[in-house]
C-alpha cells in the first residue's frame, strides 16, 4: 500500500516536471521566433532606407506610392520597372509602356528586398547587358497592361 | 570620414574610415580589393539617383556600395 502511494506521488511529480519543462521550452521557442521576426523586420527596414537614399527623387516618390520604380537601361535605353520583391520582379516595358516580359536576376546570397532592388537598379543603369546576360527571362503574360 | 557599405544578410555592414589616416585608407583599399576580387560590384553615387561602377579604389568617394555577384533568379 505504501509502495503504491510512493509510486503515485512519484508519477505525479514526474508529470508536473514534464509539464513545467514543456512550458519553458515553448516559451523559449516563442521568444526565439519573435527575435527572428524582429531581426528580419530591422534588416528589411535598413535595406529600404539604403535603397531610398540611392533612388532619384522621382524614383523614390514612385516607389513610396506604388511600391515600384522605373529605370532606364544603360545600353539600350529600354525602360524597366522594378517592383518591390526579390524574384522575377523586373518588368521590361515597351516604348508605349506595355508589358514586354519579365526578368529575374538577383545579387547572390539571401538578401532582403531593399538590397535586391538597389543592386538591380545599379546593374541596369550601369551595365544593362551584363545584368541581363545572367538573368532569366519570362514571357508569362499579365494581360494587356499599359503604364 | 568615408564609408564602405557592404550588402549582406543583415541588410548591410558599414566600415567607416578617416581619409586622412594612411593606415585606415590602406585597410579600406585592401577591403575593396578583397570584395571586388570575390565578385562584389562597387558603386559610388555621382548625382541624385545616379551612380557609377568603379573598378579601382577611390579614397575620395564619400560612400562606396558593394553588392554581391549577380545570378539568374
Amino acid at each position: 500500500m505504501t509502495q503504491q502511494i510512493v509510486l503515485a506521488i512519484c508519477s505525479f511529480a514526474l508529470a508536473l516536471l514534464g509539464t513545467l519543462l514543456l512550458s519553458a521550452l515553448s516559451l523559449v521557442v516563442a521568444r526565439s521566433g519573435s527575435c527572428s521576426r524582429s531581426f528580419r523586420f530591422e534588416t528589411e527596414a535598413r535595406a529600404l532606407t539604403l535603397l531610398k537614399g540611392w533612388l532619384s527623387p522621382k524614383q523614390r516618390a514612385c516607389y513610396e506610392r506604388f511600391r515600384y520604380f522605373d529605370v532606364t537601361g544603360s545600353d539600350t535605353g529600354t525602360r524597366y520597372r522594378i517592383h518591390h520583391g526579390t524574384q522575377t520582379n523586373i518588368e521590361e516595358l515597351s516604348s508605349t509602356g506595355h508589358h514586354v516580359c519579365k526578368w529575374c536576376f538577383v545579387p547572390d546570397g539571401d538578401l532582403v528586398a531593399g538590397d535586391v532592388m538597389l543592386a538591380q537598379k545599379i546593374a541596369l543603369e550601369t551595365n544593362e547587358r551584363g545584368a541581363l546576360s545572367v538573368a532569366h527571362r519570362s514571357f508569362v503574360s499579365n494581360g494587356p497592361r499599359r503604364f | 570620414m568615408a564609408t564602405q557599405i557592404v550588402m549582406d544578410r543583415t541588410g548591410d555592414t558599414r566600415h567607416t574610415f578617416d581619409v586622412q589616416d594612411r593606415a585606415e585608407v590602406e585597410k579600406a583599399e585592401r577591403r575593396f580589393r578583397d570584395l571586388t576580387g570575390a565578385g562584389f560590384t562597387a558603386a559610388v553615387r555621382s548625382g541624385p539617383g545616379e551612380q557609377r561602377v568603379i573598378r579601382s579604389f577611390d579614397p575620395t568617394a564619400e560612400e562606396t556600395l558593394f553588392y554581391p555577384r549577380l545570378v539568374g533568379g
